[in-house]
């Protein structure tokens, strides 16, 4: 019978049955009359024989309806109406677990938009990324980079992977046009068959072909969508025209869709990546820059990948200890390398952590408030039970209720996370790659909605629903209106509701303060040096121009000395990074101190220096001398280490006249000759560690890239436009990477932290309001229940203060008692935090005892309104108030 | 306080099975069917006449019974239950699997007896 049928033929089925059980009933009572009973008592006899007439003809109704979609209807209506003729009640739930469901859906929009990353391409699950382990590295040590002969090696490995792609990514250039000042672009290199291992194409022109990675042929170029439409206007014709990159003649082949973009990786343009001759050279296996995308064959799992990939990992060990011991290889779907790659999965993790916690509150808010209210309709459900309501029958009643708040939550919490998106979006706008990832309400995020409205509208409401329909139902009908004392186990049940809120609120506050603090602690920590009055500018000399080292160091020196004139400038120095801003550590080597084992040498900082940077950054010597314009390529090898190299690796003793082997990428190693110290900087500048660290001339090993530095005297931003001309006199075509003052640069190296420790905040004093709250809804109803025994007390003599401490008492003890949980269960977060947050220190024993009088106070607040009502009951209204 | 309406089962379908059983042998009205079904379980079964309605709602929805019209033992027209031919099959299911449970009940009876 289809279901069109039955609903058409339901009712004959309810007539039928009604039929039948009235046929029976007659049957019956003949029947007993015929054996000598008067008609009365047959029909007695007959209907207590059959039970209840009412409920079986429901019973059997049931049977013919949908999984009693009408009932539910009813009950959906039946809520609605209750809900409406309490509105206090309804708007105190509702806009609790709205609250609760905002910050949720808020915070889950990020893990929608970082940690379910869009993937490009098509049949994506087959898309691997393959990685180097590097095991010196704490930061993503899974992700690294690889070296071009490992690709060559590990891509021919066609049995595991159909195709393999190198990218080189990050590369700068200098993109120009006659007339145009040259603007700075990130770009990639990349293999021919990049965009096919994605299987994406452009969607204006064509991809790389094979044969045109090689020297000659690989002037091409295929653009990014965004950088399409911003310098050029989104012109289809700049296909087959060519651009100037680095001062060379590109031609534009293809324009990539918008949608071709992977988390952390966004380069402006693609180029061909070429691999010479001395890139396949077993010397090239330092070099790791590529990262590799591959599609796995058909038929191979990710675990065989793996298995293989450590297989060939372990061959290049053995074939080139030197350089490969230790390293390993990994593979990762592109979607999980993306996430690890990017590094944000636990800080948001913590935070959607807080945010479940803070709807637990909420829920917890609610159930109390729901028990409050089930003392209130104890006879309506009793009245319900005796007319047949099976228990189940009512929990469904009350759970219904429970949905129905919870989905009017929901909606509403959508609505306020939709603020509460815009302004998250708003504030994530501390690095590029961030700002680049679209943050919104999508639709992962309304079902992540939905089901923690689901999930709330159960957690608020079971433990009500099962405590009212378990009620004795003569207790409750024979109960008079009001008791001079409350329901003892709904107070207890209330009682632990709050006392559990409390706990958890006492705990995220414990935390977020914890994380805070530490946050607060980094943000503001010594650098070691004068970050204030700091103008710094990001120079790339490229190889058309400036190839060999005279040139750099020519130019350098030029650029010094010109923009010193400016006014308002006191000093200009150069430096290969910025301070504090993690430099390269390379492997060094102290003369007199046994040789290490490859991959386990000692390690330090290396920058490159002008003279002029320690007065510029404000860095005071400790001992030896400075650098001198002689310390130049000509001279003999020169550095300056800090006090912690000295500390660390010549245990204090006197460093100046020693001799260190730095080895240095893409230098023959050689022996330098310490001639000073220099005070300690901080590594990273978010970060508490300090590392050995090693300054060289940087006239005596110029590099390519590098940093100006310009100490002023006025507002360092206002001699940007000075310092853009000056440069762009040098050489029109050089482009600035950034220009920036240190303190801005610092800004952005803490990646969102200040915006990490306002969200905690929010969430603090989120999870602090609900639970006073939740005191107050406590101690309020209480004291409301109990009006006729404070009466009574009064009468017979109490005072208004013993009236006032009872209530307090009462209410402190749930949140001294929910505190002390809430302490304890803390007790171990400082460990928690410090293994999931890299180089945060979480140590503040003075937090606890600060929260906890914090907690107590709020607590103590939040009692004072209904105590002192307490205090105010007139015993004549009280008593006569039956 | 409020009875429990339900049948207490003895086990899982024994009052649908005690119904086709008793239906397989002559087609019914609902008042027969309780009074047969009262004598022959020798009142072992305390069940209220009227759950018997939900199951044959049950099993007349599942298509193992059907309803027409016919005439009672007082000539009063009423509704008979008659077992269908998928009704039939179910019965001679549900009897083999039941006397397969017995029989295992037995076995372990006799071993503990022992």
């Amino acid at each position: 019978m289809n279901w069109l049928q039955q609903l058409f033929s339901r009712r004959r089925h309810y007539n039928e049955l009604s039929e039948s059980i009235r046929e029976h009933l007659d049957e019956k009572i003949t029947d007993l009359q015929d054996r000598g009973m008067s008609r009365e008592q047959a029909e007695r006899s007959a209907r207590r024989e059959f039970g209840n007439v009412t409920l079986i003809e429901q019973r059997g109704r049931e049977i013919w309806q949908w999984p009693s979609l009408e009932s539910i209807i009813a009950d959906v209506r039946f809520a609605l109406r209750q809900l409406l003729k309490s509105p206090m009640f309804t708007a105190a739930a509702v806009t609790t677990l709205a609250l609760g469901i905002a910050i949720n859906a808020t915070m889950f929009s990020l893990v929608s938009a970082f940690l379910i990353p869009h993937l490009p391409g098509e049949d994506t699950e087959h898309i691997v990324a393959v990685s180097s382990v590097n095991p010196d590295s704490q930061f993503q040590p899974e992700a690294y980079p690889s070296s071009a002969p490992n690709y060559l090696a590990w891509s021919s490995n066609t049995h595991v992977f159909a195709l393999m792609a190198a990218d080189n990514e990050f590369l700068t250039g200098s993109l120009s046009e006659p007339g145009q000042q040259a603007e700075a672009v990130s770009y990639a290199a990349v293999s021919p068959n990049f965009f096919s291992v994605f299987g994406v194409s452009p969607s204006i022109g064509r991809s790389f072909r094979s044969g045109e990675d090689r020297p000659g042929q690989d002037h091409l170029i295929i653009l990014s969508h965004g950088l399409w439409e911003r310098r050029y206007g989104s012109d289809p014709s700049i296909i087959g025209r060519s651009v100037r990159l680095n001062r060379e003649d590109y031609l534009v082949v293809g324009i990539m869709p918008a949608t071709f973009r992977m988390l952390g990786f966004m380069p402006k343009l693609w180029t061909p990546l070429t691999l010479s001759a001395a890139d396949r050279m077993a010397g090239a296996r330092t070099n790791r820059n590529l990262f590799l995308f591959a599609r796995l064959a058909p038929g191979v799992t990710l675990q065989q990948a793996r298995t293989q990939m450590s297989t060939l990992a372990q061959l290049a060990q053995k074939d080139f200890p030197a350089v490969e011991q230790r390293w390993g290889a990994s593979v990762r779907t592109l979607g999980d390398f993306l996430i690890y790659n990017f590094s944000i999965r636990s800080g948001i993790s913590v935070m959607m952590t807080v945010v479940v916690f803070i709807l637990f509150i909420a829920c917890a808010n609610v159930a109390a408030l729901m028990l409050t209210r089930a003392v209130g309709r104890q006879k309506e459900l009793a009245i319900r039970q005796s007319l047949g309501a099976s228990r189940a029958r009512v929990v469904r009643q009350l759970l219904t209720e429970g949905i129905v708040i919870a989905i009017f939550g929901g909606a509403l919490g959508l609505g306020l996370s939709y603020f509460g998106i815009q302004a998250l979006r708003a504030g994530l706008t501390f690095n590029e790659y961030i700002a680049d990832v679209p943050v919104r309400l999508d639709s992962n995020v309304l079902f992540f909605a939905l089901a923690i409205s689901l999930l709330a509208a159960v957690l608020s409401s079971v433990i009500p629903a099962l405590k009212a329909s378990r009620s004795d139902i003569n207790v409750s009908l024979k109960s008079e209106t009001r008791g001079a004392s409350s329901d003892r186990s709904h107070n207890r049940m209330r009682a632990v509701l709050v006392g559990g809120e409390t706990a958890l609120a006492l705990f995220l506050l414990i935390g977020t303060c914890l994380l805070i603090r530490s946050v607060y602690l980094l943000d503001h920590q010594e650098l070691g040096f004068a970050h204030d009055h700091l103008l710094t500018a990001g120079l790339v000399l490229d190889q058309a121009r400036y190839a060999d080292s005279v040139k750099k160091a020519q130019v350098v020196h030029q650029a010094v000395t010109q923009l010193e004139q400016i006014s308002g400038v006191q000093t200009v120095a150069v430096a290969s990074d910025l301070p504090a801003s993690g430099a390269n550590s390379i492997p060094i080597h102290i003369k007199g101190q046994p040789e290490a084992r490859p991959n386990e040498e000692n390690r330090a900082i290396d920058v490159l220096i002008t003279p002029n940077y320690f007065s510029a950054i404000g860095l005071p010597f400790r001992r030896g001398r400075n650098f001198t314009a002689s310390d130049d390529a000509s001279g003999p090898r020169v550095v300056i280490v800090n006090q912690q190299f000295v500390h660390q690796y010549l245990q204090d003793s006197d460093p100046i006249g020693k001799q260190i082997k730095l080895d240095t990428d893409g230098a023959a190693p050689s022996w330098s000759q310490i001639v000073g110290v220099v005070g300690d900087i901080k590594t990273y500048s978010e970060l508490p560690t300090v590392d050995p660290e090693v300054y060289e001339s940087f006239s005596q090993r110029p590099v390519a890239s590098f940093s100006i530095l310009l100490r002023s005297s006025v507002e360092p931003n206002t001699i940007t436009p000075s310092v853009r001309q000056v440069l762009a006199e040098i050489d029109s075509e050089l482009p600035l990477l950034r220009i920036m003052n240190m303190d801005q640069m610092i800004e952005v190296q803490r990646n969102g932290n200040p915006l990490f420790s306002r969200i905690l905040a929010i969430f603090a004093i989120l999870a602090l309001v609900l639970a006073a709250i939740g005191i107050y809804g406590l101690v309020a109803y209480s004291v409301g229940q109990r009006t006729q025994e404070i009466g009574i007390r009064i009468a017979l003599g109490a005072r208004t203060s013993d009236i006032s401490n009872m209530i307090l008492r009462e209410g402190l003890k749930v949140a001294a008692i929910g505190s002390c949980i809430g302490l304890l269960i803390a007790l171990p977060l400082p460990k928690v935090f410090g293994s999931i947050f890299q180089g945060l220190i979480v140590s503040a024993p003075l937090i606890y005892p600060i929260v906890l009088v914090a907690m107590l106070l709020v607590a103590f607040i939040a009692i004072q309104g209904p105590a002192r009502r307490a205090a105010r009951v007139d015993p004549n209204v009280a008593l006569r108030n039956e | 306080m409020v009875k429990k309406p339900e049948f207490r089962d003895l086990f899982p379908g024994a009052l649908e099975l005690m119904i086709l059983k008793t239906l397989s042998r002559k087609p019914m009205h609902g008042y027969a069917l309780a009074q047969r079904i009262k004598e022959t379980s020798d009142d072992l079964l305390q069940i209220e006449e009227g759950s018997l309605y939900p199951a044959l709602q049950r099993m007349l929805k599942t298509g193992w019974l059907i309803s027409e019209m016919g005439l009672s033992a007082k000539n009063r027209p009423v509704r008979i239950f008659k077992l269908t031919q998928a009704g039939r099959k179910h019965l001679e299911q549900e009897i083999s699997s039941v006397e397969q449970m017995f029989a295992g009940i037995s076995r372990v009876l006799a071993l503990a007896r022992q």
